[in-house]
């Protein structure tokens, strides 16, 4: 199937005009094929391959090209023809008068497909996104989502996706976010009743997106945990599902899920989506900080993140020594990103962690320690270190931190010798869980590999297919007939 | 004015002289009728109506669920508290925009934050933490709670119980008062890992009881496990876990047993 895909693809280059403009325009004439193909073909990945390539596009659209697309695609004088112009500046037009008018006469067949419309506002969407205009942006993507609502082709839900995409963006980029949220969830109503997950996945990221963005960890909880899950259909879709459900682990205190959904979701981003990653990384960082892990450093020296996760390296080096006064100055030298990335109540929460830290280190270098001695040590600025000194210790031993005892009458803090742990099972299970982990990747790296339907099947040319779908609707309407002729 | 304003009005003035008496019975019974006189209010959430007395209609409602909110911490009922208090938040969320802000609306999320932490919720505590602002966490009564929940995370409990003598508000002595209860069973919980053996007095203090009585009920209560001799506690020690001894055939086996299956799945 790619193969005859890309076949038509070939042509292009050769056909193309040394100016830009047409050539663009011909690439779009492709995509637009792409799309009727896939339209009738009733083939998803066409249209998913169309979107791929709009998007390579995306720099080159300009006001010309697209009114002239919209010349080709659509009826001139029809009203999405009139409407989705007025988002376009008016320029000099007359040199794609011709291509216009020689396209319109091909044509005549193709103007009933609502997939045209829909790409058709999904273009000028993007180009208005890109032209900063965002409040046309807002009215053009309402009136589209509109207009997606009586839809229901299974062959749209690419684009539809797309454009829910693109519509909560541009509220987002002017701050209307919480407008929109009823929409969503009305869109999301409908997917799910058209069985339509790939814009199920896509509204439930933009909902989570919508709640966390106004910090509603609470609903969005609640609407993560009741909306219908299934297998992910779009990478992308899933990779900010493991963000935001990372995120929400992480505010509600799961640290261990929190960290396995935040590092898958860092291990799947595409590599071009860097500032999703650094995202990620920041996230995953506190995260393991809050486990009592130390990340290693070249979680911190990635291509393109050193200078992005500078702040959080150096914290993770206040909470590794387990300064508590080095870690109050690093949170104070950096309160501007932190509370720009939102993270600065994760921090405050670390605090418990640093003293932890601190606390293990004296329980490794001595065997025997008065407590007054421990209070120095942390730094523990308050009314009655000592007693302050001897009830974190005694909830550390009870946690687990650190393997102590300690003597009330003497004021001291016995730390018990550390046992060998090869006499005990720990290294088998450790080894065990690796075993497993690496069995379970495999198995999924099978399961993921992705084989394009019916290829083993010979290929029908268009025609057929399209005679063999009116025979199968008129086989259709006899059975329905006969049906009513019984009842 | 609305009729329906005026009569809601008048009930509230009723219930307010009734709270100041401290007649709590007649409190709860005009509350609930006002409760069921605000229904019809068509500007309250979640209609969200625009109605020409909105702003009005919204204030008096606003005000009336904070008093619930205070009644319900007087008569010490946490649930009514939760459910007034899940009442009262659309007012500060959702109609945040057309109101002025409330004086109550600090102390009563701090108080909610408090409950959060004497019922040990405390994921609940942080998710309604993110949805403050940086003033908000400035302002005392929510310092407060933030600053008790911290304490509480290191351990440090005896600065959790100095802070009910710096309470901000009348209402938290309350709640203060069953967190101490909550950092008792904390403390005993850890001294039991920390310690071997505590003197009873060290025991009394440790624990806050001013009387070897109250201290041997409570052992008796909570943790019949603890041996009390010669004027000691003798906390009895769960068993550490001891180099293993013997190898876990069985389950080696198992697991030997998967890894080839899975490996011949492979080739």
């Amino acid at each position: 199937m790619t193969q005859d895909v890309e076949m038509k693809e070939l042509p292009a280059p050769s056909n193309t005009v040394s100016t830009v403009g047409p050539s663009t325009l011909q690439h779009l004439k492709e995509i637009a094929s792409l799309i009727e193909t896939g339209a009738y073909a009733r083939e998803v990945r066409r249209i998913a391959r169309a979107v791929r390539l709009t998007i390579a596009l995306r720099r080159k659209l300009k006001a010309s090209v697209l009114s002239a697309f919209l010349n080709f695609a659509l009826v001139p004088g029809s009203e999405v023809h009139s409407r989705l112009s007025s988002y376009l500046p008016k320029e000099d037009e007359h040199d794609m008068e011709v291509d216009a008018a020689t396209s319109a006469t091909q044509a005549p067949a193709k103007h009933s497909l609502p997939e045209f419309e829909i790409y058709c506002y999904l273009l000028v969407l993007i180009f208005l996104i890109d032209q900063k205009r965002y409040n046309e942006a807002k009215a053009c993507s309402s009136a589209s989502i509109a207009r997606l609502k009586n839809l229901n082709r299974r062959t749209v839900d690419v684009l539809a996706s797309r454009l829910y995409f693109y519509y909560s963006l541009s509220y987002e980029l002017t701050g209307d976010l919480a407008d929109i949220r009823g929409n969503l969830l009305a869109l999301h109503r409908i997917a799910t009743l058209r069985h339509d997950e790939l814009g199920q996945e896509t509204l439930l990221n933009l909902l989570l997106r919508n709640y966390l963005h106004y910090n509603l960890y609470d609903q969005a909880e609640k609407l993560r945990s009741k909306a219908p899950r299934f297998e992910a259909h779009s990478n992308q879709q899933f990779c900010r599902y493991l963000f935001y459900l990372g995120k929400i682990r992480t505010i509600q205190l799961e640290y261990t899920d929190a960290k396995e959904s935040l590092l898958q979701a860092a291990r799947k981003a595409p590599a071009a989506a860097l500032g999703f990653r650094v995202q990620c990384n920041k996230w995953a960082v506190i995260v393991r900080l809050l486990l009592g892990e130390i990340p290693e450093r070249t979680v911190f020296m990635q291509k393109g993140m050193e200078k992005a996760l500078r702040p959080y390296f150096e914290l993770t080096n206040a909470v590794r020594i387990g300064d508590l006064k080095l870690f109050k100055t690093v949170a104070e030298k950096f309160s501007n990103t932190f509370s720009s990335d939102r993270t600065h109540n994760l921090i405050v929460r670390l605090r418990h962690n640093v003293i932890r830290t601190g606390l293990r280190n004296i329980s490794i270098s001595y065997s025997r320690i008065s407590l007054v001695d421990v209070a120095k040590k942390l730094r523990l600025d308050s009314a009655n270190p000592v007693a302050d000194a001897e009830s974190i210790v005694s909830k550390a031993i009870r946690d687990g931190a650190i393997d102590a005892t300690v003597d009330h009458a003497n004021g001291w803090m016995v730390s018990k010798e550390t046992g060998d742990i090869y006499s005990t099972n720990e290294p088998q299970i450790a080894f065990n869980s690796r075993i497993a982990f690496c069995l379970n990747m495999h198995n999924e790296a099978v399961r993921a590999l992705r084989f394009p339907p019916n290829s083993h099947k010979e290929k029908e040319s268009a025609e057929k297919r399209r005679e063999r779908q009116q025979q199968e609707q008129e086989l259709a309407k006899h059975i329905a007939e006969e049906d009513d002729d019984e009842f | 004015m609305d009729p329906k304003l005026t009569e809601v009005s008048q009930l509230f003035e009723r219930f307010k002289a009734a709270l100041v008496r401290n007649d709590y019975d007649t409190c709860t019974k005009l509350l609930s009728q006002l409760k069921v006189l605000l229904t019809e209010f068509k500007s309250l959430p979640p209609l969200f109506e625009e109605t020409p007395n909105a702003i009005h209609e919204l204030t008096i409602a606003r005000d009336i669920y904070e008093h619930a909110v205070v009644l319900s911490v007087k008569i010490e009922d946490q649930d009514a508290f939760e459910r007034d208090f899940f009442q009262l938040k659309p007012y500060y969320t959702d109609a945040g925009g057309h109101l002025p802000q409330s004086p109550q609306e600090y102390p009563i999320l701090g108080l909610n934050l408090l409950r959060l932490l004497v019922q040990n919720r405390i994921a609940e505590f942080h998710t309604e933490l993110e949805l403050l602002s940086a003033t908000a966490l400035e302002n005392p009564c929510i310092k407060h709670a933030v600053e008790l929940e911290q304490s509480f995370m290191e351990g440090a409990y005896n600065r959790v119980l100095s802070a009910r003598q710096t309470v901000p508000h009348e209402t938290y002595v309350y709640f203060m008062d069953l967190l101490a209860k909550t950092v008792r069973d904390e403390i005993a919980g850890c001294s039991e890992k920390a310690y071997d053996s505590l003197s009873i007095k060290d025991a009394r203090q440790m624990l806050l009881y001013s009387s070897d009585q109250e201290l041997s009920e409570y052992i008796k209560e909570e943790h019949p496990e603890w041996e009390t001799k010669n004027g000691f506690v003798i906390f009895q020690r769960a068993k550490e876990s001891a180099p293993c001894k013997e190898i876990p055939s069985l389950q080696l086996i198992n697991q030997t047993l998967s890894y080839a299956r899975e490996l011949e799945r492979i080739v």
